[in-house]
């Protein structure tokens, strides 16, 4: 039977799910109003349609725009405006809400449902909806992040040609556009969101830390639940796009905020909640997202690196589609490379090592500890990429207000600013913020691999002993970060 | 499935088709329709782009997906008709360009990369015009230049 609906619902509840004491506020309890619009048939629709306009209008200017970058919708709205906006504002407080309104999955999943607004109920398998195309399973030993893992690492060795040149961007998108549809048409759900897409990966990571969740209001509820609806779907929602099941959802990581478990909950039992940056998902649970840390965290400081250090010889290196220094090129790919997969993960193996031989800590596993306490590297690589975004948007935003106005380089006008010079926004404000920025990470960083050891370890001798090899790691990194933000 | 229902599914279709098919009808209408038709009739509308490498003034279109696999065609002569009024919408896709057509007293002007500048004359010299680049822009700079020629009498010549 369905739970009764009551008016007035607790607006602050214990966070029942994490086993911590942080406080949770419960949206659709506080307003109702939210609820409806997101259980509304065309929610999703109606927030993917603008964003596939936008999003086809850059494919387009990026064909047949100017093919000079900064004067390109494509590349100044992607890759300046789209990115800082995701890293900044959507990730740490809306957790996966882009994947809500990605438009590069629309017509994968247009194929499969047959339908854009409509539910389709039916029988297909594991669902209690009807999905067109060869419905298979993806292999069991490819259901991880890895291929995300690589496909990000590869996008961002030629990063520097995706960022300049538009029609790159292009070919980018139209293959991950192509590839969800192809995938939506021999698998079942969103497979291409869930294993493949490069941006979906960095997403799952970093949504850990959001301060919104989407939970069951009561765990005991999805026991006795039989339906499962949530995961399987019904006539009022589809199955669960990124196969969740909502009584055991704990993290964020692959929850992409669709909201069709709360269309199609028959007991009323999923709320979004408000809850506090960084404090709640703290388990990492494979080494697939240990090494996705590690390379966020890599390619964060290699970025750093290659566009906002002085050193000009390593921008040559990675912008070789100008320079043709393909010597140079292959450093750069190689050291970052091995920088993300083997060095950095090495380190961080080995802090881990020394942590528990000093903290004699035999009751743990090696393997245990390293997933558990790589957790330690999400808040600062997040904080540390929004550190490296400062400047992008205070330095290179100007190219936003001309490129609206002239989006293709075609000498329109629209808004009247197509001449507006560049002109970085106050600039001398960008180390101190990257400064605070990085070291908001790195307390976050350490307040969560303290939360961590806290359930590891009842001595706290012990923990602390178990906190300082880590810690030394992360003071480090945050070092090095520093060096090459204020020099 | 009721009609509601029906026309909502309808209605969600329609508006990603009217989007694949409204948005390059409505930048081909702006290129080819709107543009033109702000000038009066008899004008002679030219677009032209200068590239660095190579030295080449060319009318081909150099956006995102021709820049790097074709090679434009050079334009040395461009042919007008007498007296009319001509709008030449110049642009570069590498660095900053000027041009100048020294006979008429046009220019130099200035050609940022990835920007499209808009000039306008009028054709009332019998002569052959030379046009040029005046920036230095690379080492095929000096390659950088072209001649507007009449066309009335180019066939009489013919």
């Amino acid at each position: 039977m369905a739970a009764p609906q009551t008016l007035v619902q607790p607006v602050v509840v214990p966070n029942t799910t994490t086993e911590d004491n942080a406080w949770r506020f419960d949206v659709f309890g506080r307003w109702p109003w939210v609820k409806r619009v997101v259980r509304m048939p065309s929610f999703q629709f109606l927030l993917i349609l603008p964003n596939l306009l936008l999003f086809y209008f850059f494919l387009i200017t990026g064909l047949v725009g100017t093919p000079v970058g900064n004067r390109n919708i494509i590349i100044v709205f992607v890759w300046i405006l789209w990115w800082v906006v995701l890293i900044t504002a959507l990730v740490p407080f809306g957790s996966r809400v882009w994947c809500t309104m990605c438009p590069l999955p629309f017509f994968g999943d247009w194929l499969q449902r047959r339908a854009l607004i409509r539910v389709r109920p039916g029988k297909s398998p594991g669902t209690g909806n009807q999905f067109f195309g060869l419905q298979k399973r993806w292999p069991k030993k490819l259901s991880n992040i890895w291929l995300q893992n690589v496909g990000f690492l590869f996008l961002a060795t030629f990063s520097a040609l995706l960022v300049t040149r538009p029609i790159v961007s292009v070919v980018l998108f139209a293959i991950m556009i192509l590839l969800a549809a192809a995938m939506a048409l021999v698998y079942r759900l969103r497979t291409f969101c869930n294993y493949v897409c490069p941006i979906s990966g960095f997403l799952s990571l970093y949504a850990m830390t959001s301060t919104v969740e989407l939970r069951s209001s009561d765990a005991n509820e999805c026991l006795k639940c039989k339906s499962k609806a949530c995961i399987r779907g019904s006539e009022k929602g589809w199955a669960c796009p990124w196969n969740v099941y909502m009584g055991k959802l704990d993290r964020n990581n692959y929850c992409g905020l669709c909201f069709e478990c709360v269309k199609s909950c028959p007991n009323d039992n999923i709320s979004l909640y408000l809850r506090p940056f960084a404090t709640s998902d703290v388990s990492i649970k494979g080494y697939d997202e240990v090494w996705k840390a590690s390379i966020m965290l890599v390619l964060a400081f290699s970025y750093s690196v290659v566009l906002l250090s002085p050193w000009g010889r390593f921008k040559d290196w990675a912008n070789v589609s100008e320079t043709h220094n393909w010597g140079g090129f292959a450093i750069y790919a190689v050291v970052q490379i091995l920088l993300a997969l083997v060095i950095f993960p090495g380190l961080y193996y080995l802090s881990i090592r020394v942590a528990k031989w000093y903290a004699k800590a035999d009751g743990l596993s090696v393997r245990e500890l390293f997933l558990a306490y790589s957790y330690m590297l999400v808040p600062l690589g997040l904080l540390a990429w929004i550190a490296f975004s400062i400047p992008l948007i205070m330095i290179n935003g100007a190219y936003i207000i001309s490129v609206a106005s002239d989006p293709l380089g075609w000498g329109m006008n629209l808004f009247g600013t197509a001449d507006f010079p560049w002109t970085p926004f106050l600039p001398e404000w960008v180390p101190f913020l990257q400064v605070v920025v990085l070291l908001l990470g790195l307390y976050y960083s350490l307040r969560g691999l303290h939360r961590v050891a806290l359930k590891l370890f009842s001595d706290p001798v012990q923990r602390n002993r178990s906190l300082i090899p880590p810690t030394v790691l992360l003071v480090g990194v945050t070092l090095v970060f520093l060096r090459l933000f204020i020099g | 499935m009721t009609n509601k229902v029906i026309y909502k599914e309808a209605a969600a279709a329609l508006s990603v088709l009217a989007i694949l098919a409204g948005l390059p009808f409505l930048l081909w209408y702006w290129r080819n329709v709107y543009v033109p038709g702000k000038y009066p009739p008899g004008t002679q509308i030219i677009h032209l782009t200068a590239v660095a490498d190579g030295g080449i003034w060319t009318r081909d279109p150099i956006v995102g997906y021709s820049y790097w696999w074709k090679t434009p065609t050079r334009v040395k002569e461009i042919e007008l008709k007498q007296g009319s009024h001509v709008v030449l919408f110049l642009s570069s896709p590498d660095v900053q360009h000027a041009f100048s057509l020294p006979n008429l007293h046009v220019g130099p002007v200035p050609v940022p990369a990835g920007h499209t500048v808009e000039v306008g004359f009028t054709a009332d010299h019998t002569d052959e015009l030379n046009f040029a680049c005046t920036q230095v822009c690379g080492r095929d700079h000096s390659k950088l230049a072209g001649q507007f020629v009449d066309s009335q009498s180019r066939s009489a010549q013919h």
